[in-house]
């Protein structure tokens, strides 16, 4: 089972949305990191056959993906960041909806959609019409309806945006649950999302992989150090200005910065372990959280 | 920290299911797409409408009144019972002899105090005895009127029972009068050769019976059919553009099917709403005003209303109704296919549900230019077939490789092979989406 991208670009006009993206994928949880407008979207949808790449190709066990057709998607799970639904179906009613356009027998269908409502705790939502449903258990439904083939590989663009932190936390722990035996690709510019459930890290930018790794491989790899550094409140803006700053925590007219540096910041700066954070703050900089993609 | 929130927590598991088959799914699909036009709330109220229409419409189509020996207008079952009876005393054959006593009885009335007298009262008595006669009467007033395009009212009023004879005879006549002179350069000789063909190869005598049912039924069938298709077209055209307003294209497409078998599921679901609402429709028309009116003269020629009199196209009444219908059916199915290209198309329902206004509102328009090689295109526009009762009516002829024909068959055929080629250019134009 392996997802192989090989130089993959997509121009739009001018502009690569993606830009000689190659790596080889296969079973585990990816975690697609990147600001937006990083190129995630566009990558994703080129991996679900709803846009063709400019160059480049995705093989699927060998088989170009946009050949092997509808014999991929059938092996291929979907949340889109954008997730839509058809506002007077049922919750049921979406998921034999979409059991059918995949494919699955009507029997199967109703036992997987049973299976599926109940794993992702919505039994009994089943009779609620769609656009009655907060915004957690859309996405919810969202994850069941990806799930409905029993994918290979599984694609959930940015699965928890616009989730409070519960729903969140919970999601992450549904995916988990659910990454067993299969390709997992999870995009997001939240780093709490994949932290503890990719097994590897792909970090996009200006629609380039720019490194990809564990999250300890890519703390290790990190050229700067973390330091911690405690100075008076009114100094701290001069340090978020000379150095990439992590975190400010103010306590008792005291700021402690988490600050990002070859160098020792300060005298009394003390030496702390990198976490995902720091590297996404190292390779993103002050552009990490703006922008719409 | 990662805090474990647990969902209803259960081993993960495979189910083991026999994964996708590529049958079985066809007619679900087409299930739920149809549940996707229907299930809405303003598709609800769009149904609602269409009823309202054709409830007020049916009030109208229904509305005959018989006036009584008093002179009073009745209206209701009784009503028909008495329109009925009146006029099926006068069915048969129009032979000669049946026509010179139309004019004798015509005139008998006319001699009355109450068929000279200038009150409303007494004229409507004169009128209620004339009921019987009133369609045939009519036919005179075609047969003999002056030229092929006038219609004078009292024209039978002044007949003598020795013209009866000219009955048939006029009607070619005043065609071969009218084709030397007014339409002179309007038709091609073989054109003007085939239409009094057609005229004299009609079979003589007529059959003539009562017949309101199906002149109440043709008079109204053009808004029906018409309302019907505004209608379908407003339901279709969200079937492909719905997906992209409701941003579930991207869950369509990535899906085993989305880019066959579901979409074909669409393109089968516009044509199970187009077929199933429309039959319904006509269905619940034609019963109502048949079930009500009567069926009598089904086979009559459609020259037995005054409307037809001049039609050349060799039909029973209830020929024309097949027609009508059929040709209801091809032109919706033909619009709503458009439709769905639209939608297809640029991805919205607006100018999708604009087809069919388009369609059928500018003929209409056009027509106010009377130039005769833009009638010659008007009469093979869509629009045609949802009033194909009417469009019997029009001189539209066409010669197709030496072969001189009317329209209605032309347009028949045309918007066939239309409707049905149309429905894969929808189905490749959302595939490539």
């Amino acid at each position: 089972m392996k997802l192989e991208i090989e130089n993959l670009t997509k121009k739009f006009q001018d502009v690569a949305a993606v830009d000689g993206v190659s790596c080889t994928l296969t079973t585990g949880v990816y975690g697609l990191l990147g600001v937006n407008g990083a190129g995630k979207t566009t990558l994703m949808r080129m991996l679900c056959t709803l846009l063709k790449p400019t160059e480049g190709r995705i093989l699927w066990d060998g088989k170009d993906i946009f050949e092997l057709d509808g014999a991929y998607r059938r092996v291929l799970g979907y949340l889109p960041q954008d997730f839509g639904f058809y506002p007077d179906f049922t919750v049921r009613d979406y998921l034999r909806y979409i059991s059918s356009i995949k494919g699955l027998r009507p029997v199967a269908a109703r036992q997987r959609t049973a299976l599926l409502l109940q794993q992702v705790g919505l039994e009994k939502a089943e009779n609620k019409k769609m656009k009655k449903l907060s915004g957690g258990m859309k996405r919810r439904v969202g994850i069941a309806q990806a799930m409905l083939n029993d994918p290979r590989i599984l694609i959930l663009d940015e699965p928890t945006a616009g989730l409070d932190p519960n729903e969140r936390i919970r999601f992450r722990n549904l995916i988990s649950e659910l990454a067993q035996d299969r390709l997992v690709l999870l995009s997001t510019h939240i780093v709490s999302d994949i932290e503890y459930i990719a097994n590897e890290i792909l970090l996009m930018k200006d629609g380039k992989i720019c490194i990809a790794g564990t999250t300890e491989e890519l703390t290790a790899g990190m050229p700067e150090q973390v330091w911690r550094v405690s100075v008076p409140r009114n100094e701290a803006a001069s340090y978020t200005k000379r150095y990439k700053v992590s975190n400010i925590k103010t306590l008792h007219g005291e700021a402690q910065l988490r600050i990002l540096s070859v160098e020792r910041p300060a005298d009394n700066a003390v030496l702390e372990e990198a976490v995902l954070e720091d590297v996404f703050l190292h390779y993103f900089g002050e552009r990490a959280g703006g922008g719409e993609e | 920290m990662n805090q474990k929130i647990p969902y209803k927590s259960m081993p993960p598991k495979r189910v083991r299911h026999k994964k996708i088959t590529d049958r079985h799914n066809g007619k679900e699909q087409i299930y739920y797409e149809i549940r996707k036009v229907l299930s809405g709330t303003r598709s609800r109220m769009a149904f609602l409408l269409l009823a309202l229409v054709l409830g007020i419409t049916l009030y109208f189509a229904l509305g005959v009144e018989y006036v009584n020996e008093a002179g009073e207008s009745e209206r209701g079952p009784a009503a028909v019972a008495s329109l009925r009876a009146a006029q099926k005393a006068w069915s048969g054959y129009l032979e000669e002899e049946t026509i010179r006593q139309v004019i004798a009885e015509n005139r008998r009335i006319n001699e009355t105090p109450e068929g000279r007298s200038e009150q409303i009262k007494e004229s409507n008595i004169a009128y209620g005895w004339k009921q019987g006669i009133a369609e045939i009467r009519s036919l005179l007033n075609c047969s003999y009127a002056e030229a092929f395009r006038t219609y004078d009212y009292y024209r039978a009023d002044s007949l003598t029972e020795e013209a009866a004879g000219a009955f048939y005879e006029n009607r070619t006549r005043l065609l071969q009068e009218w084709l030397a002179d007014e339409a002179g350069d309007q038709y091609l000789e073989a054109e003007k050769v085939y239409l009094i063909g057609k005229y004299e190869s009609l079979e003589t005598p007529f059959y003539y019976d009562y017949r309101k049912g199906w002149t109440q039924l043709f008079t109204f069938a053009p808004t029906v059919v018409m309302i019907t298709m505004l209608f379908l077209g407003y339901l279709v055209a969200g079937i492909f553009s719905n997906e992209f307003v409701w941003r579930a294209d991207a869950v369509f497409f990535a899906s085993c099917h989305g880019r066959d078998r579901a979409v074909a599921a669409k393109v089968w679901a516009g044509v199970g709403i187009v077929t199933a609402v429309y039959w319904m429709v006509m269905l619940i028309y034609s019963a109502a005003v048949l079930g009500y009116l009567g069926a009598d003269g089904w086979n009559c020629p459609v020259q037995t209303e005054q409307g037809d009199w001049k039609c050349f196209y060799h039909l029973t009444v209830w020929q024309k109704y097949v027609l009508i219908a059929a040709g209801g059916y091809v032109g919706c199915l033909f619009m709503a296919g458009l439709c769905m290209l639209v939608s297809a198309r640029v991805r919205s329902a607006v100018p999708a549900v604009m087809v069919p206004f388009v369609l059928i509102f500018l003929p209409s328009f056009l027509g106010n230019l009377e130039s005769a090689a833009v009638n010659k295109i008007l009469g093979l526009l869509p629009d045609r077939l949802l009033q194909v009762g009417t469009a019997l009516g029009y001189f539209d002829l066409y010669t197709l490789g030496g072969r001189v024909m009317g329209a209605v068959p032309i347009l028949l055929v045309l918007y066939g092979i239309g409707a049905a080629a149309v429905l894969p250019v929808v189905y490749w134009c959302f595939v490539r989406s």
